[in-house]
């Protein structure tokens, strides 16, 4: 049993453990706050391996993934990167936001990705044949629109690709209800709440609201707080600048937790 | 005297007589934009606009002051059709304003609950309220204490009690209920809505017509400039004689507008010499500061892709460039500088984006990385020996090119004064600034169609011109054309941009509907030729990216541009503001 609490949506579970078993690299795509990086947790403490996170960012270069030189009082030696090391040992390798490095970055992952699995690192002149419990996982989010980035198509390619949204209402009410210990009837509120905000869709607000700001909501109502004030602070003010947009999720909150009308 | 009297003696006897709280009265103008943002949020269909209703008389019992004083026989009642949703101008039932302000969400609520087309209004009505004070505490609250506020002060409304119990129907309207749609038939209502229909139809084709008929007479009006028209050619006096015929037509409203299209294409494409017509058109119109539209060159012709045959039409659509001169040049407009000034403070955080470059052979400082690297590597003289770092401003590397899409529709109104158009203009003046001051590449091309024959495409700003007061001049003369041939926009625009050295290349465009012209290019036609078009965009590593007003564009943009490469505003007054937040968004 393991300890991190998952609830499969649909079939991820059992397609991570297909491709595990073939070797295949995986892509994750979904939305901020559905439960990407928890799926992975679940997953590795299901197939006993461990999990090296890289959050990608624009400065991230190859190095960083595959190893650099350092220093000690010996001279030079070589360090291992995280990459390196998954593919040393075994485990899964997972670059989370891999859309944020910068193109070139992720080119190093090719070799890895395919039948070849093989990490060349140029700078010690070394191929490193992958441990056959490597896994490749990375993720992103397609929601934000940009030009500048993007995953190459040659990289796209190389994956298995895992869909994600938010779950059902029934399974995010269960989530609601074990992650922050809220009861039944909060939790549904809370999911209603959510599915008429994710109806707004893109055009008035940049993303709805997650799962995982639910759960703020739902452990701040625990906590003893008031369930209007809660939503406000968790959901209402993340989501939005707008005045009129804000206006209007407030009366929504209003509406599912009173504030008394006569004040 | 008299008068002033009589006039007192109402304003008392409405005062007695009304219930309404005046002081505490919500205005429907004051939140209807929370309020279609709220009918969003609850499942509303997203194409219906919210308006103010009518007024409907409907038999009731009255007292006999309310009789004197002639109140209480019409009421504002909320209903709605397949188009919009129609809720009272003011709303004052309750001493609270809280009380008044949720009355109308109430009604807006209920109205997402209530099936339009469903016969028996009580059932629905009692139906959406059960629903809705089920499934909401806060309505509960609050229409608990309505209903019973209601009864309290409205004694007539007792028989809404009754049927509220699902008895007999009471004839004094429940301000909390939803009424059927006028045009719908029912017995307790005036049906003017007909004719209402009949006039808005009657006022567009007006404004169509009375678009052509401009453009009849302002050739027409070349006739009488001068003596000019003594020298010309021969051919010349048959174009006086088409005009002529063309104004008397143009004079009976009854025409069909389309009709009045295809002749005018006769009038100004008629000739065939296109240049003769141009030329024409110089002699007469020289005077200074009128703003004239020159024609660069005879057009040139591209393809078109037919969907049912699967093939390009090669060469079927003539491109004919544009360029306004005689244009004032004028400064950014004063309305438009607090918005500036707003962008600018976005602008500076992208400017501060400043990122680390690396494996230089020379720079500001050591990279230590690199350094040890040397040292540890295994054969030093094949090492690059590119030590240096170096801190330097992104270089974005980009080009964007903005089409904007000028058809006869951008005529319409957001409100009375303010044009889509004019939005247009501001949007486009306000981001070649930003663009400007980002030292961003840009051009600005506006784009509209009669056929294929003639698709015009304006230059407002190439990528070698810089920005400047004549720019915006042109931006400010530019004139709603005809219609929107996408894909041959698309197309034009991809050519050029498609010259630019620029690593990232962006199409952006600026549209206010589908596509669609006089000829086939309507529907599916128009939707798969600028499919094909995107397609052809993309090819060539150029990104395009549509920003839309057109509400309904939600289903057929995802269609056309994929679903993370299109933006829908809904309201076109944020247009401006929201344009370059967007190309922010797309580059960061």
């Amino acid at each position: 049993m393991s300890k991190t609490y998952y609830l499969p949506q649909s079939n991820e579970v059992e397609l991570f453990k297909a491709a595990e078993g073939m070797n295949l690299p995986i892509l994750i795509k979904g939305p901020t706050g559905c439960g990407k990086t928890r799926f992975i947790e679940a997953m590795g403490e299901m197939l006993g391996r461990e999990i090296y996170t890289v959050v990608c960012h624009d400065d991230l270069s190859a190095a960083d993934l595959v190893g650099r030189h350092l220093i000690d009082e010996n001279g030079t030696y070589w360090q291992d990167g995280p990459l390196t090391k998954a593919v040393r040992n075994g485990g899964i390798c997972y670059l989370d936001e891999i859309i944020e490095a910068r193109k070139d970055t992720t080119v190093v992952l090719h070799s890895l990705a395919d039948y070849r699995r093989v990490l060349p690192i140029d700078r010690t002149g070394e191929v490193i044949e992958a441990h056959p419990d490597f896994m490749l996982v990375v993720s992103y989010n397609p929601g934000y629109q940009n030009v500048l980035k993007g995953m190459k198509p040659s990289t796209k390619q190389r994956f298995i690709s895992l869909s994600f949204d938010y779950p059902k209402a029934d399974v995010e009410k269960k989530v609601l209800m074990q992650e922050s210990g809220i009861d039944e009837k909060i939790a549904q509120k809370l999911v209603d709440i959510a599915g008429e905000i994710r109806r707004l869709g893109d055009c008035d607000i940049q993303e709805a609201v997650s799962t995982r700001l639910l759960i703020y909501a739902g452990k701040l109502i625990t906590k003893g707080f008031d369930p209007y004030q809660a939503c406000i602070h968790s959901i209402v003010e993340s989501l939005s600048d707008e005045e009129d947009v804000l206006e209007v999720l407030e009366k929504l909150i209003s509406l599912h937790f009173t504030k008394s009308l006569n004040v | 005297m008299d008068e002033k009297v009589g006039k007192f003696w109402d304003k008392y006897l409405t005062k007695k007589v009304s219930r309404i709280h005046k002081k505490e009265e919500i205005l429907f103008s004051d939140i209807n934009k929370t309020l279609k943002l709220f009918y969003h949020l609850l499942g509303g269909d997203k194409g219906k606009e919210l308006h103010i209703t009518d007024k409907r008389s409907i038999k009731t019992s009255r007292t006999l002051l309310e009789k004197i004083s002639g109140n209480g026989e019409t009421f504002f009642l909320p209903w709605q059709d397949e188009k919009g949703l129609y809720l009272p101008a003011s709303l004052g039932y309750f001493p609270l304003k809280t009380h008044n302000e949720m009355h109308y969400y109430w009604l807006v609520a209920l109205l997402t609950q209530v099936n339009i087309k469903g016969s028996n209004r009580e059932a629905e009505n009692q139906k959406g309220v059960r629903v809705l004070i089920k499934k909401y505490a806060g309505f509960r609250e609050f229409y608990t204490y309505a209903h019973q506020y209601l009864l309290n002060h409205y004694p007539e409304l007792s028989t809404i009690e009754s049927s509220l119990e699902g008895s007999s129907a009471g004839n004094y309207p429940n301000p909390l209920w939803i009424y059927p749609s006028l045009s719908s038939a029912n017995k307790l209502l005036d049906s003017d809505d007909e004719e209402e229909v009949q006039r808005q139809n009657d006022e567009q084709r007006k404004s169509e017509t009375l678009q052509m008929k401009k453009k009849s007479e302002q050739i027409d009006d070349k006739k009488e400039t001068d003596g000019l028209l003594m020298f010309l050619p021969e051919s010349i006096m048959s174009l006086m004689e088409q005009v002529k015929v063309d104004r008397q037509e143009n004079d009976s409203y009854d025409e069909d507008a389309l009709y009045n299209a295809e002749d005018l294409d006769e009038i100004t494409l008629g000739q065939k010499d296109a240049n003769l017509s141009a030329r024409l058109k110089m002699d007469l119109d020289i005077s200074a500061n009128s703003i004239e539209e020159y024609p660069l060159g005879k057009g040139h012709f591209i393809d078109e892709w037919d969907y049912k045959k699967e093939v390009y039409l090669k060469n079927y659509v003539c491109i004919k460039p544009f360029i306004s001169i005689h244009t004032e040049p004028i400064a950014l407009p004063k309305r438009l500088e607090k918005m500036m000034r707003r962008i600018q403070s976005e602008l500076d955080l992208m400017e501060l984006d400043r990122i680390k470059r690396d494996n230089l052979p020379y720079g500001d400082e050591i990279n230590i990385d690199t350094w040890i690297d040397y040292k540890g590597h295994q054969n030093r003289s094949n090492h690059p020996q590119r030590f240096f770092e170096t801190y330097e401003r992104k270089m974005r590397d980009m080009s964007t090119l903005i089409l904007a899409d000028v058809s006869l529709s951008t005529e319409a109104g957001i409100t009375q004064e303010i044009r889509v158009i004019d939005m247009i203009k501001d949007s486009l003046m306000v981001f070649s600034e930003s663009l400007y001051r980002l030292q961003d590449r840009f051009a600005i091309y506006t784009f509209s169609s009669i056929k294929n024959t003639k698709v015009n495409f304006h230059i407002i700003k190439n990528f070698k011109e810089k920005y400047n007061d004549d720019i915006r001049g042109r931006i400010d003369a530019i004139k709603p054309g005809y219609y929107t041939r996408l894909g041959a926009g698309i197309r034009e625009s991809a050519k050029i941009l498609e010259k630019q050295q620029s690593a990232n290349k962006l199409l952006l465009i600026l549209s206010d509907g589908k596509p669609n012209d006089v000829d086939r290019y309507d529907g599916r036609y128009g939707i798969e030729d600028t499919k094909k078009a995107i397609e052809e965009v993309k090819k060539k590593g150029i990104t395009p990216f549509c920003i839309t007003i057109d509400i309904e564009a939600k289903e057929y943009l995802p269609y056309l541009f994929g679903r993370n490469s299109y933006a829908l505003i809904r309201d076109a007054k944020k247009l401006p503001k929201v344009l370059p937040e967007i190309y922010m968004n797309l580059t960061k």
